[in-house]
């Protein structure tokens, strides 16, 4: 009898979904002005005519907190928007999709007026920014960009190619001051795929490192250099060195001159792995972030390169547009656009800056803690 | 307290969690300054939750007949994966893409219930091999990089019902006709329940009907008005609708039906189920191929909403499922554990969840406090069975009742 009642409710629930055709109700009418109402005043926003209260809610949804430059990320937030009169609420999701896309949603429960979001993976917030944008919040990309959707008004982030093309410079130029007359032989390892600008620093390290592997100034032994072949799932350090330890057996009786790594955890994990193989020389490493692990082993001599993105700068600029856009001044004209699957975002570009032992007393100055670290651990 | 006792149903055991769930969302909404009963963030939790709700279903039941499925999360990211790729690279119409990814969730079922019921592999390791051979390949198919799902899965991972009908009401009114459906058959089932302990002679007083009615419908009629009364074009969202189908389904199949049954005798002793005719290999079977066609299911559910697949979708969502079995009263050692159960269980990790996160919690103290009352709850659990006692709120009912005895047998006998 209850199998015959719930079969009949389930009947009555398939009939009330199929009631889609018939238009009606609340809606119709209500819902098509409310909804390009909520997108007209979104590219208001965009062109600049309302602003919001100056004590307005800020989102920042993280990632998460595992690496150095989310943690200052999440420090120097919660100052500069102090600092400026909002209210911050910033939260990581623990590198988790569905979490972030919780908290963005709770973020727009608490009304924030705009949402900075660095995306664990950038295709997979669509519907959840979708319903930002029709509550009216302005989201701003931080750092990666964000795909397949229209509800991103413009994205913060270092120039991705650049800063591959400097890592890739880095470590020619490492080479050439470290290990004597070419050929060298060197490995590629890339980062997280998941995140869209890993495949732009390989691609733009290998657009300086192709032309010398052609002419066979560089050796790739394992033959490994597509980036699917490179890539480090997730950016995890253990990963990448269980990958190193494997080429390693391709230098048996040769050394490793020069690696390219997408990192400073990665360059670390690889650095590690090349000792334990038994290499009494130290490869030539680039990295990115400039953690503070990374920098000791810049002034110990064990990590050539690192490179510096500020994350200053970078919550700097951000903070910036939020003020713009609090103003009524809408976002600032950008410095490029990229497509993002459904249309064209603007970038907002910073550059940064590569370190070696020879010039971190100068490119740390005004960063007064790694300095000391730097100097501390000079060898 | 009789009176309540009456009114409940008689054994309040099964009402601890969700006196439990109704107090931390209450506390919630008061610490939020009432951002917890919004019908937007109602929305969103159950659209975002509902992918581990599915899971749960199905985990209930394999943990009903002693075993546990590790597998889940890497199989709904494999199907996620496999659904998007069909779509965007060999351009399969939305609706085959679906299809694929079911028929995967079935055949990827079979396969686990193969090495289980078969070869006599336990659970564990055959779906700890399966979490390895899944998670390996979407990274494989997808060569880590994440693929976009056609618009129309949205529908499933964050849509909402049609408006239709007289606007008066103020209200999406497919919410409203769900809300009427489901009174209506609390209506029913309950008049129907009084009418046959009526004929059994069993004393069943009017007024404790009307109370039940009165209160259920002041219930519904609330939840209805949250969810209904959001912004136009909102509603109860579409996977809470799919989540809601397939609980019925499945609480059905599990208390109503004689596979149901054989699930509990199996997961209650083996070898007493099989002695007395059950085939419990075909049982272990035909759960296993079920969970993975409920990971399906979730999988798409929550392609549709993130628009895309990742390479990491899925991960460490078996542990999220297997939480909310057990703060939902499921035993560790099997053949107990309810479908309605799971679903509050889950929906007490979801509201903490979510609550934490309106407070502006950060997600390493959220984890932690998720953690003590998974722990907190099972331990409950454990401390009253071992005392013989159903909980702490109905040992204080029973040692109230101790002066009027009686009662509570023939009802509690009614029950079962």
């Amino acid at each position: 009898m209850k199998l015959r009642a719930s079969a009949l409710l389930t009947a009555l629930l398939a009939g009330s979904l199929a009631l889609t055709a018939c238009g009606g109700g609340r809606g119709a009418t209500e819902t098509e002005t409310t909804s390009s109402g909520a997108s007209q005043s979104a590219s208001q926003d965009a062109g600049g005519s309302e602003g919001f209260a100056a004590d307005a809610t800020i989102g920042v949804a993280l990632p998460w907190l595992g690496t150095q430059n989310w943690m200052e990320a999440q420090t120097l937030f919660e100052q500069q928007l102090t600092e400026a009169g909002f209210k911050p609420l910033i939260q990581a999701a623990d590198n988790k999709v569905p979490q972030q896309q919780q908290q963005i949603e709770a973020m727009i429960e608490q009304g924030a007026k705009v949402i900075v979001v660095g995306p664990i993976d950038g295709t997979q917030l669509g519907s959840v920014l979708g319903s930002a944008k029709d509550a009216g919040v302005t989201v701003i990309g931080y750092d990666r960009l964000i795909q397949n959707t229209d509800a991103v008004s413009g994205i913060v982030q270092f120039g991705s190619i650049r800063t591959g093309e400097l890592q890739g410079q880095a470590l020619l130029d490492g080479l050439a001051a470290e290990k004597g007359e070419p050929p060298y032989n060197i490995e590629l390892f890339g980062g997280g795929p998941a995140d869209p600008n890993a495949p732009d620093f390989f691609k733009g390290a290998m657009n300086v490192l192709q032309p010398k592997i052609d002419d066979g100034t560089l050796v790739v032994k394992s033959g490994q250099m597509d980036f699917t072949q490179a890539a480090t799932q997730d950016w995890d350090n253990a990963r990448a060195q269980a990958r190193m330890d494997t080429l390693m057996s391709n230098y048996s009786g040769d050394e490793i001159d020069g690696v390219l790594s997408p990192n400073d955890g990665i360059a670390r994990a690889i650095i590690t792995s090349v000792k334990q193989a038994g290499q009494a020389s130290v490869p030539v490493l680039t990295g990115l972030d400039a953690e503070n692990e990374s920098i000791v082993w810049i002034a110990k001599g064990d990590q050539y390169s690192t490179v510096g993105k500020p994350t200053e700068l970078l919550v700097g600029k951000t903070v910036e547009i939020i003020k713009s856009l609090q103003a009524g001044q809408g976002m600032p004209e950008p410095d490029a656009t990229a497509n993002n699957g459904t249309i064209d975002v603007g970038l907002y570009q910073l550059d940064p800056v590569v370190i070696t032992k020879a010039n971190a007393k100068e490119v740390l100055a005004n960063d007064a803690a790694r300095l000391k670290l730097f100097e501390d651990n000079l060898s | 307290m009789r009176t309540l006792k009456q009114i409940l149903g008689g054994n309040l055991q099964q009402y601890t969690m969700v006196l439990a769930l109704i107090a931390l969302i209450a506390v919630f909404h008061f610490t939020t300054d009432g951002r917890m009963l919004t019908p937007s963030n109602l929305q969103n939790l159950i659209a975002g939750n509902a992918y581990v709700l599915v899971l749960a279903i199905g985990m209930v039941m394999v943990i009903v007949v002693g075993h546990i499925d590790l597998s889940v999360g890497s199989v709904a990211g494999f199907v996620g994966m496999a659904t998007a790729i069909s779509a965007s690279q060999y351009n399969f119409p939305w609706w085959a893409a679906l299809l694929v990814g079911l028929l995967i969730g079935i055949i990827v079922g079979c396969w686990h219930g193969f090495w289980l019921a078969k070869m006599g592999i336990p659970g564990f390791i055959t779906t700890l091999a399966g979490m390895m051979i899944f998670r390996g390949l979407v990274i494989w198919v997808s060569q880590s990089i994440s693929k976009p799902v056609p618009s129309e899965f949205q529908i499933f991972g964050a849509g909402y019902l049609p408006e239709w009908g007289p606007a008066f009401t103020g209200m999406n009114n497919s919410t409203l006709l769900l809300g009427i459906l489901a009174l209506a058959w609390f209506v029913y089932a309950e008049v129907h329940r009084r009418q046959a302990a009526l004929k059994r002679g069993v004393q069943s007083p009017l007024w404790v009907m009307l109370v039940r009615l009165g209160l259920m419908a002041i219930v519904i009629g609330t939840v209805t008005w949250l969810f209904g009364s959001g912004r136009p074009g909102t509603s109860f969202p579409i996977p809470g609708v799919i989540l809601v189908v397939l609980v019925i389904i499945y609480h059905v199949i599990t208390q109503r039906t004689r596979f149901g049954r054989h699930i509990y005798a199996v997961g209650g002793n083996r070898a007493a189920a099989a002695l007395s005719g059950v085939n419990t290999n075909k049982i272990y079977f035909l759960v296993m191929a079920n969970m993975s066609f409920l990971a399906a299911i979730a999988g798409i559910l929550f392609v549709g909403r993130a628009t895309a697949a990742g390479p990491s979708d899925g991960t460490m969502w078996e542990l999220d499922a297997i939480a909310a079995v057990f703060i939902g009263g499921a035993a560790v050692s099997g053949g107990i554990g309810t479908v309605v159960g799971s679903m509050i269980g889950g929906l007490v990790m979801a509201v903490l969840n979510n609550g934490l996160m309106l407070m502006g919690v950060g997600a390493d103290q959220t984890q932690v406090i998720k953690g003590l009352v998974l722990l907190a709850a099972v331990a409950f659990d454990v401390r009253n069975k071992n005392a013989g006692r159903p909980s702490l709120i109905g040992n204080l009912l029973r040692r109230k009742d101790a002066t009027a005895p009686g009662k509570a047998e023939p009802e509690a006998a009614l029950k079962a």
